[in-house]
C-alpha cells in the first residue's frame, strides 16, 4: 500500500493517492420488497456490515452488492423495520420489510453533522420531503408553517414574498428571521426565495440551545436547515418530472358602500357638518363600480421540474430544473408576478477511497414584477376607496386617459386602474450557489471535512413613474386634462443594481468512537470564517422621452443633475465572522445522553472589548423504555430531554468615532458650521458619534424540557417541550452623562426580553385492515414574549394612516410589537353623557367616548395604552393524510389564535369610499353604543378616525390550506417499464379561510419590514386561492 | 508502523493546517471605517485645515444657545414668557412664573450645548501638539476663548459645574465627575481667556471670529461677576482704548446692516444663507430661533416686520421706565397697537399675543421680512449682540466706580458717554457718584441693554435680584437647577431648595 498526500496550507487541500487494490470482488444479487402489499422498494439501503459497502434497490427492489456468504447484510427503508440477514446463498436474497413505526434508526441532520434520532436531547423538528412535495411551495417556509411545532410562519399574499419566521417568539426588535443553512452553506431566509421544493430532501428545525449554540451569535433566533437531494451510489438513473398548473383567485372581497349607499353617507355627512347635499338625486348613481371587481383578476400558477438521480462507484449526481412561476392576483400577472428558473447539480466523487469531493452548484434567475402594496394609495387601498359613482373608463369627452376620474377624491386616493397602467416596477435576479466540500476520511471513525460554501446574488431593478393623469386639481395629477404636462413635473425613471456575496468557510474534524462496555463517543471540532458582502449602486433620472416605458432607460432619459433631475447613490455593508466550535455527544448504550457545544464567535461588528463571543450549550437525554426496569407496554419508547445554553443574535452595526464634516448633520442632530458676517457659511468639524467599545451581541439564554413517547406500538408519537428564553443585550440607548454633549451616544446592549411556551406534535399513524393508511398529526406552538427592560428606549413603528400616527411599539412590560392607542368605551349619545365624562375636546354626541386610562380627567395622548396583540398566542397545524390502494388523500388545516389586526386601509376622508359598518352609525340617541360605528360627519371634530381600538379586529383564523386527491396509477396499467411511477392530483389551496375579521385576509404580513409592521393592514395583498392540477412522473 | 506514521503526519499537517488559517485570520474581524469610506477621528489632525475645521466648529454651539438670550429676560423683569397658551414653551413659562422643574427643556439644552462646545474647544486642546502650523498660536487663542464663552454661561446659569479641561470626553468618562467650586470653574475661565488675549489678533477679516478685544471685554465681564472691580477696570480699560465708537442712531444697531458694526465687541453669528429644517432640533442650525419666538401672531400688512410666536414680551413696566426723550425706548419695546396706528399704510392685522400679552414686543430682535430662508420659522440672520461696545463701557464705569479706589469721574464719564448717546444730547449726564452712581450705572444697564439676555444675570450679580423680581427666592433663584437626568445619572449634588 502506498500512500502520499500533500498537504497545502491557505485554503486548498490537494491530496492525491494511490488506490488499494480491490481484494474482493464478489457480488451478492437479490431484492427488496414490502412484506405486506408484496410491491418492489425502491431506494432502500443495504449495507454490507462486514465491508462498509452499501448500495441501494433500484425501481424493481432489485440492488447488488459486493460481500461473500457469512457475511451480515441490513437493509433500511423509510417508515420501514431495518432488517438484518446473514447471507447463505450470494444470489436471490430476498427481504421483506415490515412496516415499522418506531423510527429508532431515523438519523436527524443537526449543525455540522448527522444524529441518530434516539440520540438526540435537543429539540429538533424535521420535516420529509414526502410532505414537502405534497404541499407544492413557492417558498420552502411555507412547508414549516403548522408542521414543525415552536415555529410561526406568517405568510404573505404577494407573489414570492418573504414570510415572517418566527422560531419559539420574539427575541428582538431589530432581526427575527432564524438562520438558513442550505447543505452545510450559511444563507438567510432570503435565499429561500431560491430553492425549488422538490430539490429539498430535509428541513430540519434547531430550536432549543443545546442545538444552535454551534452555530453561536448566528443561531439565536434558530436555525433552519435545509438539505437539498443528492445521488445515490451504484445505481440507475432515475428521472422523476413533476408539473402542476393552477389557476388563482381571491377568495373573499370586502363589503364597501354601493354608489347609492356612497351618495347617501356623504349627503349626510355633508349636511350634519352644515354643508349642502352632494348628491341631489340618489337615484341615479345605482350601484356603480366596485373597483375591487376591476382590480383582482385571474392569475395562473405553475410549476415544472425535472430531475435525474443515480450514480456509480466513484460518482453520484443529482440533476435538476425547474420553473416555477406565481401571476398576482392583485392587477393580473403582467403587472405583479414571481416567476423562478432553478438548476442544480449537486455531485460527489471519490477521488480516493478516503477522499471524496462533493460539488453542489445551483443557479436560480428570478424575475419578478410588484405593484404599490399594503398603503393608502397602494392598488388595493385605492380599490377600497376610490370614488364609487364614477364609472371604469373615461367618458368624458376631449380629456386624457384611458379609465374615469373623480372630481372628489383630489388626494393620495385615485383610479386603480390608471395606477395599474401605469405601474412598471420589475426585477431580474441572478443567484449562483453552492458549496465546494472535501470529505477526508482519515480513519474509519475519523473524518476531516472542508468546506467553502458561497452565495452570489445580482439583482437588477427598474421602476418607472410616467406623468399621470388622475382628474383635474387631483394633487397626484402631473399632467392636465388635456394630456399636457404640468408645469414643474417630470417623469422619472430609477435603476438600481444590488451585488450580494457571502461566503463560508468552514474545517472541522468529527471523530466517533466506542469504549468498551457501552460507552459511545460523537466529537466535532472545526472552525469557520465568514464574510456577507453587499454592493447597491442607484440612479434615478426625469424626463423619460415619450412619457413612455419603452424609453424609460437613464441613457435615454434627458434630466439634469443641475436641474435635480439626475441623481446617483451607492450603499455597501460588510459583516465577517470568525468562528471555531465544537461538540462533544457521549452515550451510554444509547440510555443515558449527554452533550456539550461551544462556539466561539468573533465579528467584526463588535466592539474593541467584545470581539469575541462564547456561546455554549449542554443537554442530557434519559431512554427510560430502555431500561431493564421498564416494562410498560403501552408506552414502548419514552425519552426525556433537557438543555440549557446560550445563543446571540449579531444585529449590531460596526462602530466608530466619526467626524462631522459639513453644515448640519441632520440624522444626528449637530452643527459644525459657522457663517462669519456676510461670507459664505464656514464648513467645520466636530466629532459626531461616540464609540460603544464594549458593543457586543444579543445574548439568549434558553433552557428547554421536553419529552418523546411512542405509544401502542408507535401508533401514536407525543414530542412536547417547553422553553424558556431570556434575552438581554438588546441595543438601546444607555443613560450617559448630559455632560457628554450632543455627539450621538452609541447603543449599548440594555434591553432585555422574556420568553416561554410550548411546542407540542403528536403524531398518529395506523393502518386500517390491509389497505387503508390513516397518518395525521397536529403540533402546537405557544408563545408569551414580555419585554422586560428597555431603559425607557421604546421602538416604534407601523404607520396608521396620511399623518402616519404609530401604532406598534416594542415598549418596556408589553409584549414586542403591540398595538397602541386609545381604548373607545363607547359613544356618547347626549350631551349631558358628555359633560359627566372625563374632559374630551370637542366631542359632540354620537362621537366616540375614549377611555381615561390615567385617570386624570382628560381624555390625551397619554391615555392611550395597549389595545392589541399582532401576534398569535396559540398556532396549530393539523395534518390529515388517507391512502386507499393507489389515491391518497390529503388535507392540512392552520389555525391562528389570539392575533389581532389593525384596520388601517380605509383612508377617512370626507369623499372616499367607506367600509360597509359605516351603515350602522349612530344616528340618535340609543341608535347604537358601538365604538365602531360613531355618526358620520364631514367635520370630525372628535377625531373619531384616530388610532383607537376602533379599528382593532380578531384576526384568528382557521384556513384549511391544503386539501389535495392523488392517484397513483397502478404499474400494471403502464407495463412498458418506462415508467415506475405515475401520480396524478387536484390540489386546492386556501379553499377555506373561517375567520371574524372583516378585511380580506387575517393572515397578512411584511416579512422585510420586520415585526413592527406586523398586523397593519392597509390593504395588504391576500394570498390567494389556488385551484391546481398536477402529475408526477417517475422513470 | 508506516501507516501510523503516515496517520501521525497527516494529522500534524492537518493541525497546522488550521492553525495557519485561523491565526492568520485574526485582522479578519477587525473593523476600519474606511472600508466604509467614512471619516473618523484617527483622519484629523494631520493638515492644518483638519484644525481650521474643528475650530469652527467649536463656534457652531454658540448658535445653539439662542434660548438664553430669552431667558435671560423672561427670568427677568424685562419681559414675559408669552407663548400660545401655559402649556406653551413651558421651559419658556416655568422661568418666567417661576416654577421651575428640574425638568427644564430649555435648560437641559444649554447644558448640552455648553458642553458639547466644551468637548470640542477640549478636542483641539488635547490634540494640540500633533501638528505645527503658522496661525496655530492666534487660532488656539479663539479656542480658549470659546471654551471660556461656554463656561461662563454654564457658571453663570447653574453655579458650580463639573469642570472638563484636558481631554474630549468619552463614554468611559460619564458619571465620572462631580461639580467643581464656581472659584474653581471661574478661574479657569480667567485662564483661558488670559490665554487667548496673549495670542488673538486685535482685529481679523473675518467678521465674527474672536479678537483680542472680544477676549478683553469677556474676561472685563467675568472680573465683574467676581466683584474683581480693579482688574475689570484695568483690562477694559484695554478695549476702551481700542477701535470702537458708539452708533450714533440707537437702532441701527440691530438692524442687518448694523451687525459687526463699530460698537460691535463679539456678535455671535447667525445667517440664513445655509438654511436648514430640522424640526427635532430646531435651535441647531445657522439661524436665530429666538427671532422667531419673540414675532407678532400672523402679522400681515406691508411693515418691515413677519410674524412669530409671541414669546419673550416685554413688560409695561420695562416700557415705562424709559425716561421721556429716551430713544432707546421704541427701539427696544415695539407698542404693536401704537404702531400700527402710526402706519395705517402699513395695512397691518396681526393675532393679540394670546398668552401673557402686554402689547409690547422686543424690537431689538423682531423677525423682519426678508431675514430668513428655507424653513423660515428657523432661519433668522439676526446675530446675537453677546457684547457691544456700551456694555464695555457700562462695565468700565461701574468697576472704576466699585474699585479699591473708585473713580468715579471716570465712572461718570463713561455712562454719559452711553447716556448722551441714548438722549442725543449732552443734557442727561449724570453727575451723582458713589452708590447713586453705582445705582445709575445699573438702571442704565437695564436701558442700555434690555432684551439682550442679560438682565437677570446682571440683577443676580448686583444683588437686586430680589428686590425687582417678582416670585424670586434668595438662595434658591441666583442659579438654576442642574437637569435632573443629571443628577438622576450622573449623581450631581442639585442647587439649593430645588
Amino acid at each position: 500500500m502506498k500512500l502520499k498526500i500533500r498537504l497545502l496550507c491557505l485554503g486548498i487541500f490537494l491530496a492525491t493517492c494511490l488506490q488499494q487494490a480491490m481484494a474482493q470482488k464478489t457480488m451478492i444479487t437479490g431484492k427488496v420488497k414490502n412484506k405486506s402489499t408484496g410491491e418492489p422498494l425502491n431506494g432502500a439501503t443495504i449495507s454490507n456490515e462486514a465491508n462498509q459497502k452499501s448500495a441501494f434497490t433500484d425501481a424493481n427492489g432489485d440492488f447488488s452488492i459486493q460481500g461473500e456468504k457469512g457475511q451480515t447484510l441490513s437493509v433500511v427503508y423509510v417508515g420501514m423495520t431495518k432488517m438484518r440477514l446473514k447471507i447463505t446463498n450470494t444470489v436471490g436474497v430476498e427481504f421483506l420489510m415490515e412496516e415499522g413505526n418506531i423510527k429508532l434508526d431515523e438519523v436527524v441532520v443537526v449543525g455540522y453533522g448527522t444524529q441518530k434520532i434516539t440520540k438526540v436531547s435537543g429539540a429538533i423538528n424535521t420535516i420529509k420531503s414526502a410532505d414537502i412535495e405534497k404541499l407544492k411551495p413557492v417558498r420552502a417556509e411555507e412547508a414549516l408553517q403548522g408542521r414543525a411545532s415552536g415555529v410561526t410562519v406568517i405568510s404573505p399574499g404577494s407573489p414570492g414574498a418573504k414570510p415572517t419566521v418566527l422560531v419559539r417568539g420574539i427575541p428582538s426588535y431589530s432581526g427575527a428571521n432564524p438562520l438558513v443553512v442550505v447543505d452545510g452553506s450559511l444563507q438567510t431566509i432570503d435565499d429561500l426565495n431560491s430553492i425549488n421544493a422538490s430539490d429539498i430532501e430535509s428541513i430540519s428545525i434547531l430550536k432549543d440551545a443545546a442545538s444552535t449554540a454551534i452555530y453561536g451569535v448566528k443561531g439565536g433566533n434558530g436555525v433552519i436547515i435545509v438539505t437539498t437531494k443528492s445521488g445515490r451510489k451504484n445505481r440507475k438513473a432515475e428521472f422523476s418530472f413533476s408539473s402542476y398548473y393552477g389557476m388563482q383567485e381571491v377568495a373573499r372581497k370586502i363589503g364597501l358602500l354601493n354608489a347609492t349607499e356612497y351618495g347617501a353617507m356623504l349627503n349626510e355627512g355633508s349636511v350634519l357638518s352644515g354643508g349642502n347635499l352632494i348628491f341631489t338625486d340618489l337615484s341615479k348613481l345605482g350601484v356603480g363600480t366596485d373597483w375591487q371587481d376591476q382590480v383582482f383578476k385571474k392569475a395562473p400558477m405553475q410549476s415544472h421540474s425535472m430531475s435525474a438521480r443515480g450514480g456509480g462507484e466513484k460518482m453520484t449526481y443529482f440533476l435538476s430544473a425547474g420553473y416555477t412561476g406565481q401571476g398576482g392576483i392583485v392587477g393580473g400577472a403582467d403587472k405583479s408576478y414571481f416567476n423562478r428558473y432553478n438548476a442544480t447539480s449537486n455531485l460527489s466523487f471519490d477521488l480516493t477511497p478516503k477522499l471524496k469531493l462533493i460539488t453542489n452548484t445551483s443557479f436560480v434567475n428570478i424575475k419578478g414584477a410588484s405593484i404599490a402594496e399594503n398603503a393608502i394609495n397602494s392598488v388595493l387601498g385605492n380599490a377600497l376607496n376610490f370614488d364609487p359613482t364614477v364609472p371604469v373608463y373615461n367618458t368624458v369627452p376631449n380629456t386624457y386617459g384611458t379609465y374615469s376620474v373623480s372630481n372628489r377624491i383630489l388626494s393620495e386616493n385615485y383610479n386603480p386602474l390608471t395606477q395599474l397602467d401605469n405601474t412598471h416596477n420589475y426585477s431580474n435576479t441572478n443567484k449562483l450557489y453552492g458549496k465546494i466540500e472535501l470529505q477526508y476520511n482519515i480513519l474509519k471513525n475519523l473524518s476531516f471535512t472542508s468546506r467553502y460554501g458561497y452565495t452570489n446574488t445580482d439583482i437588477t431593478g427598474k421602476s418607472f413613474q410616467p406623468l399621470v393623469y388622475y382628474g383635474d386639481g387631483h394633487i397626484n395629477s402631473t399632467l392636465n386634462s388635456d394630456g399636457s404636462t404640468k408645469s414643474g413635473s417630470h417623469n422619472s425613471v430609477a435603476q438600481n443594481k444590488n451585488t450580494f456575496y457571502s461566503y463560508t468557510f468552514e474545517n472541522y474534524a468529527n471523530y466517533n468512537f466506542k469504549v468498551v462496555g457501552g460507552h459511545s463517543l460523537e466529537t466535532v471540532l472545526g472552525f469557520s470564517m465568514a464574510k456577507n458582502t453587499g454592493n447597491a449602486i442607484y440612479g434615478s433620472r426625469q424626463d423619460v422621452p415619450f412619457n413612455s416605458w419603452d424609453f424609460a432607460d437613464i441613457s435615454a432619459a434627458t434630466g439634469t443633475a443641475a436641474n435635480s433631475g439626475l441623481s446617483t447613490g451607492v450603499s455597501r455593508y460588510e459583516r465577517r465572522n470568525l468562528s471555531f466550535f465544537g461538540r462533544f455527544n457521549y452515550d451510554y448504550k444509547e440510555r443515558y445522553l449527554a452533550s456539550v457545544s461551544l462556539r466561539r464567535d468573533g465579528s467584526y461588528a463588535f466592539g474593541k472589548n467584545n470581539k469575541y463571543g462564547n456561546f455554549p450549550s449542554f443537554s442530557l437525554g434519559w431512554n427510560v423504555s430502555s431500561e431493564s426496569f421498564y416494562h410498560f407496554k403501552p408506552v414502548k419508547v419514552f425519552k426525556i430531554r433537557g438543555s440549557y445554553g446560550i445563543t446571540g443574535n449579531e444585529n449590531v452595526n460596526p462602530q466608530f468615532e466619526r467626524i462631522l464634516s459639513g453644515i448640519y448633520s441632520y440624522n444626528l442632530g449637530q452643527n459644525t458650521g459657522y457663517t462669519f458676517g456676510n461670507d459664505a457659511t464656514s464648513t467645520g468639524a466636530a466629532v459626531g458619534s461616540y464609540l460603544n467599545e464594549d458593543l457586543r451581541w444579543e445574548k439568549q439564554k434558553q433552557l428547554n424540557l421536553g419529552f418523546d413517547a411512542q405509544l401502542f406500538d408507535g401508533k401514536l408519537s407525543i414530542n412536547a417541550d417547553y422553553y424558556e428564553k431570556n434575552i438581554d443585550g438588546l441595543l438601546f440607548q444607555p443613560s450617559l452623562s448630559l455632560y457628554l454633549g450632543t455627539a450621538a451616544i452609541p447603543s449599548a446592549n440594555v434591553g432585555k426580553i422574556k420568553s416561554n411556551g410550548f411546542d407540542v406534535t403528536v403524531g398518529y399513524n395506523t393502518l386500517i385492515g390491509k389497505q387503508f393508511k390513516l397518518t395525521t398529526n397536529v403540533s402546537l406552538t405557544t408563545n408569551k414574549t414580555t419585554v422586560t427592560t428597555t431603559n425607557g428606549g421604546l421602538i416604534t413603528g407601523g404607520s396608521y394612516g396620511i399623518a402616519g400616527e404609530q401604532i406598534t411599539r416594542f415598549e418596556e412590560g408589553y409584549t414586542p410589537g403591540y398595538f397602541f392607542g386609545y381604548k373607545t368605551n363607547g359613544l356618547f349619545q347626549t350631551l349631558d353623557e358628555i359633560s359627566k365624562s372625563p374632559t374630551q375636546a370637542n366631542a359632540q354626541p354620537g362621537d366616540i367616548k375614549y377611555a381615561d386610562v390615567n385617570g386624570d380627567g382628560v381624555i390625551d395622548a397619554k391615555d392611550r395604552t395597549q389595545i392589541g396583540n399582532p401576534f398569535p398566542k396559540y398556532t396549530i397545524g393539523w395534518n390529515l393524510t388517507l391512502e386507499y390502494k393507489g389515491f391518497d388523500f390529503n388535507t392540512f388545516v392552520y389555525v391562528s389564535l389570539g392575533n389581532d389586526l389593525f384596520r388601517a386601509y380605509e383612508r377617512n376622508l370626507a369623499m372616499t369610499n367607506k367600509y360597509r359598518g359605516v351603515l350602522g352609525r349612530w344616528t340618535g340617541p340609543g341608535s347604537t353604543n358601538d365604538a365602531r360605528n360613531p355618526r358620520f360627519v364631514f367635520a370630525d371634530v372628535n377625531n373619531n378616525t384616530r388610532a383607537s381600538d376602533r379599528y382593532i379586529e380578531d384576526g384568528s383564523f382557521a384556513k384549511l390550506k391544503n386539501v389535495q386527491l392523488g392517484y397513483t396509477i397502478p404499474a400494471t396499467l403502464y407495463r412498458n417499464k418506462v415508467f415506475s411511477k405515475i401520480r396524478v392530483y387536484a390540489q386546492v389551496k386556501n379553499a377555506v379561510v373561517i375567520t371574524k375579521y372583516s378585511g380580506y385576509d387575517p393572515e397578512i404580513t411584511n416579512g422585510d419590514a420586520g415585526i413592527l409592521e406586523t398586523g397593519v393592514d392597509r390593504g395588504a395583498y391576500p394570498q390567494s386561492r389556488i385551484y391546481a392540477m398536477g402529475i408526477d412522473f417517475k422513470f | 508502523m508506516l501507516e501510523n506514521m503516515k496517520k501521525s503526519r497527516l494529522l500534524i499537517g492537518a493541525a497546522c493546517w488550521i492553525l495557519l488559517a485561523a491565526t492568520g485570520c485574526k485582522k479578519f474581524i477587525d473593523y476600519n471605517a474606511h472600508e466604509d469610506y467614512q471619516i473618523t477621528t484617527a483622519d484629523y489632525f494631520k493638515t492644518s485645515d483638519d484644525y481650521q475645521k474643528l475650530v469652527i466648529g467649536t463656534y457652531s454651539p454658540m448658535q445653539w444657545l439662542w434660548a438664553n438670550t430669552v431667558i435671560g429676560d423672561i427670568a427677568s423683569d424685562n419681559s414675559v414668557s408669552g407663548g400660545e397658551n401655559a402649556t406653551d414653551q413651558i421651559g419658556f413659562q416655568q422661568i418666567d412664573d417661576y416654577t421651575l422643574t428640574t425638568t427644564n427643556s430649555y435648560l437641559t439644552e444649554a447644558w448640552k450645548s455648553c458642553y458639547e462646545g466644551i468637548s470640542r474647544a477640549n478636542y483641539l486642546h488635547e490634540n494640540k501638539g500633533r501638528l505645527n502650523f503658522t496661525g496655530k498660536d492666534s487660532l488656539y487663542g479663539e479656542v480658549y476663548f470659546l471654551r471660556a464663552y461656554y463656561y461662563f454661561h454654564l457658571t453663570r446659569m447653574f453655579g458650580g459645574v463639573p469642570l472638563f479641561v484636558d481631554h474630549r470626553l468619552t463614554v468611559s468618562d460619564s458619571k465620572s465627575a462631580q461639580r467643581a467650586p464656581v472659584a474653581d470653574v471661574y478661574k479657569q475661565i480667567e485662564a483661558d481667556l488670559l490665554l487667548a488675549i496673549a495670542n488673538l489678533p486685535k482685529s481679523n477679516l473675518q467678521k465674527g471670529r474672536v479678537t483680542k478685544y472680544a477676549a478683553q471685554a469677556l474676561l472685563g465681564k467675568v472680573y465683574l461677576y467676581q466683584n474683581k472691580f480693579d482688574e475689570a477696570a484695568a483690562m477694559l480699560e484695554n478695549v476702551i482704548s481700542g477701535p470702537f465708537s458708539l452708533v450714533t442712531n440707537f437702532g441701527d444697531i440691530f438692524l442687518q446692516s448694523g451687525e459687526n458694526g463699530s460698537e460691535s465687541v463679539f456678535e455671535v453669528q447667525y445667517s440664513n444663507i445655509s438654511p436648514f429644517y430640522d424640526w427635532t432640533n430646531p435651535g441647531r442650525g445657522q439661524g436665530n430661533l429666538a427671532v422667531q419666538a419673540c414675532g407678532i401672531r400672523n402679522i400681515t400688512g406691508s411693515s418691515p416686520y413677519a410674524s412669530g410666536w409671541s414669546s419673550n414680551l416685554p413688560t409695561k413696566e420695562l416700557a415705562t421706565s424709559f425716561a421721556a426723550g429716551d430713544k432707546r425706548k421704541e427701539v427696544t419695546v415695539l407698542d404693536i397697537e401704537a404702531y400700527k396706528t402710526a402706519n395705517p399704510s402699513f395695512n397691518i392685522t396681526y393675532t393679540v399675543a394670546p398668552y401673557k400679552n402686554t402689547g409690547l414686543y422686543n424690537q431689538k430682535y423682531l423677525p423682519r421680512t426678508g431675514e430668513t430662508s428655507g424653513q423660515l420659522e428657523l432661519n433668522y440672520l439676526n446675530n446675537y449682540r453677546f457684547i457691544r461696545f456700551s456694555d464695555v463701557l457700562l462695565m468700565a464705569a461701574e468697576a472704576y466706580n466699585r474699585a479699591t479706589t473708585p473713580n468715579d469721574t471716570k465712572a461718570q464719564s463713561y455712562l454719559n458717554l452711553v447716556r448722551n448717546r441714548a438722549f442725543g444730547d449732552l443734557l442727561h449726564g449724570v453727575t451723582a457718584t458713589g452708590t447713586a452712581l453705582k445705582q445709575a450705572i445699573w438702571d442704565e444697564r437695564r436701558w442700555e441693554l434690555a432684551m439682550e439676555g442679560d438682565r437677570f444675570f446682571d440683577l443676580v450679580r448686583t444683588g437686586q435680584a430680589a428686590a425687582k423680581i417678582k416670585g424670586f427666592v434668595v438662595g434658591k433663584n441666583e442659579v438654576f437647577p442642574i437637569p435632573q437626568q443629571e443628577i438622576d445619572i450622573s449623581g450631581l449634588t442639585q442647587n439649593p431648595n430645588y
